[in-house]
């Protein structure tokens, strides 16, 4: 029998891996998941790349994503922004306000500690930090077609493709 | 969806196939750098990590770490690379894992 609710991730004992969780979740919720936004001091073009997925041209919907106001029926939570001291409280809260199991997607380079690096008064410098983050999308800010990528590797729907050998260019005529 | 998609058609405009299909857009983002091995000096590798805003390059020894989640694509390198670099053109960079993200290119040029 499937179990909807899973044990909660904090308790390690019985917590379930990251793979499992993501199959889990691709299972359950493949084609009807809902996306939370959380915003922790992004300059907001992140914000607003995540908007575009619901335009016309990229029209999220067809893949089955939705978004909703209220973590209480979130699937996937999406954080953006360096994880700033004032939100963390309500990023936490919002966190664990989503039925298990969930997925966090941390989405932009502020997100992934490379704009603000190091932790300060004013921020946590990134979410890795504050949340058990399942996928990473670099970029600044990703596009949306970046980000919809990120969306299908977090359900198991398309596989990483981020191979060192992509960044080098071999085999040019030495100099 | 078909009957939005079917309008949108007669309307020429037409949702993205993607994941199904390459997008054409996609060649228009702005994307992390690669690097050439052979052409990379260390002299060359010091500047590229000055030069970069964000901390995404980092020497260690032999090797020019290229962290692409710190990378913000501003392309600012690329001048300063000349051939030894062009964009990358990889748009997909979503991981799992943190560490995956940091790419490491070997610096095998000899002298500039
Ligand atoms: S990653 Fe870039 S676009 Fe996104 S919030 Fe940070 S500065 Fe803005
Ligand atoms: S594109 Fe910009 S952020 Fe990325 S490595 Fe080059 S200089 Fe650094």
């Amino acid at each position: 029998m499937t179990r909807l609710l899973t044990p909660s991730p904090s308790d390690p004992a019985v917590a379930p891996t990251a793979d499992q969780l993501r199959a889990q979740v691709g299972r359950l919720f493949g084609r009807s998941l809902y996306i939370r936004t959380v915003d922790t001091g992004s300059c907001a073009a992140c914000e607003s790349e995540i908007r575009l997925l619901a335009a016309p041209h990229y029209d999220l919907h067809r893949l089955g994503f939705f978004f909703t106001p209220a973590p209480r029926h979130a699937d996937l939570l999406m954080v953006t922004g360096p994880g700033t001291t004032g939100m963390a409280h309500a990023l936490r809260a919002t966190h664990a306000a989503m039925p298990d199991p969930k997925v966090v997607v941390a989405v932009g380079a502020c997100a992934l500690g490379g704009v603000y690096r190091q932790a300060d008064d004013l921020t946590h410098g990134g979410v890795t930090g504050l949340l058990p983050v399942d996928v990473l999308i670099p970029g600044c800010p990703p596009s949306p077609l970046a980000l919809l990528q990120g969306l299908l590797v977090a359900v198991g729907r398309l596989a990483e493709r981020i191979e060192p050998a992509r960044f080098r260019i071999e085999g040019a005529e030495a100099p | 969806m078909a009957r939005w998609f079917l309008r949108g058609l007669r309307r020429g405009v037409v949702t993205t196939r993607y994941p199904h299909r390459p997008d054409p857009e996609a060649a228009r983002v702005p994307t992390p750098p690669a690097f050439d091995p052979a052409r990379l000096t260390g002299a060359l590798a010091d500047q590229l990590v000055a030069v970069c805003p964000s901390g995404a390059l980092e020497r260690r020894g032999d090797t020019l770490v290229l962290d692409v989640g710190a990378c913000t694509a501003c392309q600012r390198c690329l001048p300063v690379a000349g051939a030894a670099g062009r964009p990358s053109g990889v748009f997909e960079c979503a991981a799992t894992d943190r560490d995956r993200l940091r790419v490491a290119i070997p610096i095998r040029g000899q002298h500039r």
